[in-house]
């Protein structure tokens, strides 16, 4: 298939959907509190533009925190577990663990802490990414090239060269790994902390507050739109992260490169 | 032995051997001896190839020289000294780091031993004239075919001028076409910038156009079977191959190692 034309099967599936939404609304007559029709999300979504681009603020900022916390963290202790087997056998099954436990449960412990609001938001968030950062990078720490090793020990590498030369470089694409993973996870996380631990100042919270609040006052249009903010949301992450993956791997890496051509 | 003064006294004093091994063998944990009673010298200015059979440890004997690996008995030296220091190992595929660029790859070397900037960036460019890659100082490995990736992996390794250069079956990987120009060319880079090479190969027709003298090892365990010295001298033209000599040798050294084989 063409380049650029890439957008017209997304658009007709779409467009497709859509129809069918109003087909099936029109068809059973089903009512616009159990299911709005998508002009009828656009509309609540519009009127409700100021309220929902301050929630949208709100839950970005806790995702980013959140996820900015759980990359550098996660980064630093991978490092350190892929250097040190010992440290490795003594921390991974508490990281496991920590990630077995729903964040349901450990969102309230959270709040017991940290209170209502933002720490909180950004502890569940970071909770919901850290995993997939370090299981990546971790693995991509222990899987450089043995041949790589032995080219670094004949130079008579320091260990801190291996490091920044070697081991840095050849995690690069798995550590992007858990990033991606941990980038389409971090709106979900932050959303998900205000759910459950959110704040509200005039009416206004963040995505998962507002869920809340719009199913109390059975705005059930606006309920709908914020599921279309929470992806927006989401799509912005995902492209940011997609962006750095791009930056840093675009020139070397295989997924980037078509082998033919060389 | 009076060698135990490094490489430059040695060169001055007395053309002994630059690398020696006495006694050398090699298992791998309880497993069976891979080397056993390895005695070997090397002299400045020598280009020795192994020859033998897979699994007869000539890769081993390379590793060992270059301190990767420990032997389990026996001594080896370096220019008189203990440690492997000044020798470079060429690996079996050309192992370049696939995120630095073929100017970045050449550097890295004489980057993890602390050149200047300058100096490095003058000698990359020395390096990749002498391999003939200058115009692909930019490039990423990926972009190479699997002859220049060769190239830059000598260049990387001639870098730092090592006195030992070890070449663990640099070629098998190519055409014979490639390996033969690889060959002409690796020979004509030794003209101009001299290295003494212990060098590990299937090819006994590669063997015998490269080296000066060719160890021929027998299997399990790998020892020493029999040594052919070379009597061609360099520089060596490309029609060497076509000689009577040069094929005479050849059959020669084949019989030997068919010998090694099935004695």
């Amino acid at each position: 298939m063409k380049r650029g034309s890439g957008w017209i099967l997304p658009t007709v599936t779409g467009a497709v959907l859509v129809a069918l939404w109003y087909a099936i609304k029109g068809f059973w007559h089903i009512p616009t509190f159990v299911l709005p029709s998508p002009g009828e999300i656009l509309e609540a979504g519009w009127q409700e533009r100021r309220t929902l681009l301050s929630s949208i603020l709100i839950t970005g900022r806790g995702a980013l925190l959140g996820f900015l916390a759980a990359v550098g963290i996660g980064f630093l202790m991978s490092l350190v577990m892929a250097f040190s087997f010992r440290l490795k056998q003594s921390l991974y099954p508490y990281i496991l663990m920590l990630q077995m436990t729903p964040v349901i449960i450990l969102a309230p412990i959270f709040v017991l802490w940290l209170g209502q609001g933002l720490p909180a938001i950004v502890a569940v968030t970071f909770m919901i990414c850290f995993f997939p950062v370090v299981a990546n990078t971790t693995m991509g720490f222990l899987s450089a090239d043995r041949g790589w090793g032995e080219l670094f020990a004949i130079c008579g590498a320091t260990r801190w060269q291996e490091i920044r030369h070697l081991r840095i470089p050849a995690a690069m694409p798995y550590f992007l790994t858990g990033v991606k993973i941990a980038g389409t996870l971090a709106p979900i996380g932050a959303i998900t902390g205000d759910f459950l631990a959110g704040t509200q100042q005039n009416g206004v919270g963040g995505i998962g507050f507002m869920t809340i609040a719009y199913f109390s006052q059975l705005k059930i249009p606006a309920l709908f739109a914020t599921g279309l903010v929470a992806c927006v949301l989401g799509f912005l992450f995902v492209g940011g992260v997609s962006l750095l993956h791009w930056l840093l791997l675009r020139r070397w890496h295989d997924s980037f490169i078509s082998k033919g051509e060389g | 032995m009076r060698v135990k003064d490094g490489f430059n006294n040695l060169l001055m004093t007395d053309p002994g051997p630059l690398v020696r091994l006495t006694g050398v063998g090699k298992r791998f944990g309880d497993g069976p001896a891979v080397l056993e009673n390895i005695g070997f010298a090397a002299h400045p200015g020598d280009f020795v190839s192994f020859i033998g059979p897979s699994g007869c440890g000539k890769s081993t004997i390379l590793r060992l020289v270059a301190g990767l690996t420990a032997p389990s008995a026996g001594e080896i030296t370096v220019g008189g000294a203990a440690s492997p220091a000044g020798v470079f190992l060429v690996f079996q595929d050309a192992n370049l780091l696939p995120w630095r660029r073929v100017s970045a790859n050449v550097e890295l070397p004489l980057m993890l031993r602390g050149d200047s900037v300058s100096v490095r960036r003058e000698r990359v460019r020395e390096m990749l004239e002498l391999v003939g890659l200058r115009d692909a100082a930019r490039k990423f490995p990926w972009q190479l075919s699997g002859g220049m990736k060769m190239r830059v992996s000598i260049a990387r390794a001639l870098s730092v001028s090592p006195r030992l250069l070890l070449l663990d079956e640099p070629f098998g990987a190519l055409d014979e076409m490639t390996r033969n120009r690889l060959n002409e060319d690796l020979l004509a880079i030794r003209q101009k910038d001299p290295f003494t090479a212990l060098f590990v190969t299937h090819s006994v027709a590669e063997a015998i156009f490269l080296s000066n003298r060719i160890v021929i090892l027998s299997p399990n365990p790998g020892r020493i079977a029999r040594e052919i010295a070379v009597p061609f001298p360099y520089p060596r033209p490309p029609e060497l191959r076509e000689a009577p000599e040069f094929l005479s040798l050849l059959a020669e050294a084949s019989h030997a190692l068919r010998s090694v084989l099935a004695p």
